[in-house]
Order: structure tokens, then sequence, then C-alpha cells
């Protein structure tokens, strides 16, 4: 539990290099959700250059979300072209009630990576980190969108819960792991797994709910 | 079976985490395309969990994607200028590089793109079909599939008109009643056919027909398993 709070040293390691992260996308938040929702709305007008401009300011952290998933990193940039052609076909789509303009890319970019893994049945490879890994990634200093996306409200949700409920949720939104997966990982049976899942996440919807 | 709403919630929970087994998850992307509270829960659960896809590290990428998606693009581009919208979104995807790694996203798109919807006619004297059901899309042009009802025997009867099916695949037909998993009503076939109707036709009304991609001969589970590529709901007159 108390791991979720705790600010732990290995965690501020350099990962985040790319210029773009800390220019135009991250500094200004109501200037970014706006000028990605006008790139949106352009692409839906058969703009390619604004699907450029889109891409540039999106791919490394949409790539980013999909490698957590398929570890692969030649079927993760095929995931990562769908992607991008998903935005070209459904931008007309985009409603600011469907998220806020990246947390609505990240969510096609994890739909299509999962729906990739599960197609081929693939078993996950090791697991690199534990979901508490993840959880502390919530509290980077540098993560400046997350500042106003809940961030806060989350990690402190998910430190109320079980952490075995926790960490299964976690593992399986940001690793694409399985009920099966975790099953082997927890040696638990898949009913049990299902059952934390099941748990845990009403847990959060009660906290996260409440806090909002 | 009455439907537990909290239960429901949860399935879209582990829908946008990503933990259905396959046939449930293709079930719900039915549910998904024919039902805007499903939408509107699955919209809540992708709101809580954000942040936590948000923190992923960055990765850049490497210098041959960009192209293939503008090679993708601007094929559309040359294609479909003078194509209806609808026709346009589909022919995004229709790039020759793309044709067979896309094909679902394909069909999904096709049920964005037509918005269809089913009257409910009145039963004719003489008429021995009772009801007559058509699937007509927004535009007017010739429906993609006649749905009449027979209440009497709780039959329907499927005839394609536009619809087709792609090569190597089946449509299936399922009714989705409120809240529960959908039903196979049978496969769409060629000709005219006779589909059994799962309840009474007066509680049909209350749920949505809908039309998915399955491999030849239907789907292997019992629950689809490919895109819905038609959806509507009765319509009483």
């Amino acid at each position: 539990m108390q791991g979720t709070t705790r600010a732990r040293e290995e965690d501020a390691q350099p990962l985040r290099a790319s210029p773009l992260r800390d220019g135009a996308v991250a500094d200004d938040p109501s200037r970014t959700d706006v000028a990605l929702a006008d790139l949106i709305a352009d692409i839906a007008r058969r703009d390619a250059t604004a699907l450029r401009t889109l891409y540039d300011r999106t791919a490394p952290k949409l790539l980013g979300v999909i490698l957590r998933i398929q570890t692969d990193r030649g079927m993760a940039e095929d995931v990562l072209q769908e992607v991008y052609l998903r935005v070209w076909q459904k931008a007309a789509s985009y409603s600011p009630a469907a998220g806020r303009p990246l947390a609505w890319l990240c969510s096609i970019a994890r739909n299509r990576a999962i729906d990739g893994v599960r197609r081929r049945q693939e078993v996950q490879g090791p697991v690199t980190e534990d979901g508490e890994d993840w959880v502390e990634r919530l509290v980077d200093p540098h993560d400046s969108e997350g500042t106003i996306l809940g961030r806060d409200a989350l990690r402190a949700c998910l430190g109320r819960l079980e952490a075995m409920h926790r960490d299964c949720i976690v593992l399986a939104y940001c690793e694409g792991q399985s009920r099966e997966d975790l099953a082997l990982r927890y040696d638990r049976p898949v009913s049990t797994i299902k059952t934390w899942l099941h748990r845990g996440l009403a847990t959060l919807r009660g906290c996260l709910d409440g806090v909002a | 079976m009455t439907p537990d709403p909290d239960e429901r919630d949860l399935r879209l929970a582990e829908y946008v985490l990503g933990t259905l087994p396959p046939a449930e998850r293709a079930a719900v992307d039915l549910e998904l395309a024919v039902d805007p509270t499903a939408r509107a829960a699955r919209e809540a659960w992708e709101r809580r969990l954000a942040p936590l896809a948000l923190a992923a590290p960055e990765v850049p990428p490497g210098p041959e994607v960009w192209p293939a998606i503008a090679r993708a693009v601007a094929g559309d581009g040359a294609g479909h200028r003078a194509a209806a919208a609808n026709d346009d979104r589909i022919g995004a995807l229709q790039g020759a590089v793309w044709r067979w790694r896309l094909a679902a996203g394909t069909a999904a798109a096709l049920a964005a793109g037509l918005a269809l919807f089913i009257a409910v006619g009145e039963p004719r004297p003489g008429d021995g079909d009772g009801r007559y059901i058509a699937v007509v899309n927004s535009g007017g042009e010739a429906p993609a599939l006649l749905v009449s009802i027979d209440t009497r025997a709780g039959t329907a009867r499927v005839r394609p008109v536009g619809a087709q099916a792609p090569a190597g695949h089946s449509l299936e037909l399922w009714y989705v009643g409120a809240g529960e998993p959908p039903k196979t009503l049978g496969l769409v076939g060629s000709d005219a056919k006779g589909l059994i109707l799962p309840a009474k036709a007066d509680a049909l009304a209350g749920g949505t027909f809908a039309v998915s991609v399955e491999p030849e001969g239907g789907s292997p589970t019992g629950l689809p398993t490919g895109p819905v590529v038609y959806s509507g709901k009765l319509i009483r007159e």
C-alpha cells in the first residue's frame, strides 16, 4: 500500500528525452487540448498536413502506450500505423465527450494493441515491471499532462485498493495482461483473478466518482 | 434473465482493461455498436483510467512509419476525392497495403458510416408474413437488408439487397435484448431465408438487430466474433 505514495529515486530515470513532450504538447494544458482538437477537426476535413502534425506531436506517446502491451517493436509500429489510419477515418466522430484528445488517441492505441495480442492469443512475455512501477509513474514530476487528467485522484484511489487487486488492474491496463496471464503470475484460478478485478474496479469506481 | 447493471458496468470496465475473453470482447463490441448507454459507460471507464495510459514513457517511432501512413492516406485522397463522406471514410482504408491488415477496421467504418433504421409495417389482410421490417440506410438508397417477421410462426426472413459478405465470410444476424448477450438468429444467405426468432415478436421491439461479419458458416463461439456492419431497432408504425 505504501508503495503508491512513496517517491522512489529509481523512477526519476531520464525516460523522456523527446523534445516534443516538453514543448507544444505539455506546457499549456488547455492550449494543448484545443490545439489537438483543432488538428482532429482538420483531419476530419481530409487535411493530411494536420494528420502529419498530429503524428509528430503524439506518435511517441502512443508508441509508448502500444509497446507496453505489444512488446515486439515491429508489430508495435504496425499497430501505430493502424492507429493513425483509424484516426484519419474516425476523426469526424471525435467529440470532447469521448475524452480529452490525447486520452482519446491513447484509448484507440490501447484497443488496437490489445485486439492484436488477443487475436493472436499471445501469452504476454515476462513482466518487466510490476504493477506498482506503473503506478509510480503517476507521480513522475515531468508528466505534466497527468496533473490535469485526474492523475492524483487515480493514484490516491489505486492506493486504497488491496495490493493484488490493484496490481492486476494496472498490469492488465498498462501491459495488456489477460486473466490467464495474471492467473499464472499469482498462481490462482482464473475465476479468482476475475473476482479480484471486479472487486478492485468496483472500489476504484466508487472512490473516483466520489472524488469527482 | 435479469441483467445486473453493476455486472454490466464491470464487464465494460474489463473491456477497457482488455481482460475479457475474446468471445465476450466481441460481444461487447456488438453491444457498443448498438447501445449508447454502453458507450457512455465505456467512456467513463476510459476517463477514469486514462492517466495510467498517459504515464507511458515516450518512444519515438522509426522513420519508416510515417511514410507508410502517408502512402495509405494519399492513395485514399486520389481515388476518392469526389466520393461522398461515408464512402471517403471507407476508402481511406482501401489502399492495397492496408486492405488485409485493416479488414476489421473497414467493416467497423461501414457500421459507423451507415446509419440504419428498421421500420415495422402493419400486417396487411391476407399477407402471410404478418409484419414487414425493412432495413434502410439513412441516405434513402437501396436497403442493405430486408427483414420480415412472421409473428404467428415466430420466424424472420432476411433478404440481403445491398449487403455483401466479404469473400470467405458470412454475415450473421443477431438480436440483442437490453442488457442481454447477443443471440444468433442465423446466417444471412444470398437467398431469402427463414430464421427462428428467440422470443415473442412483441418482446423483440425493445432490442436491437445487428449483423456481424463472421467466418464462413457463422460464428464458431455462439457469440459475435467479427465486426458489426449493420444495426437497427424495431420501430412500430
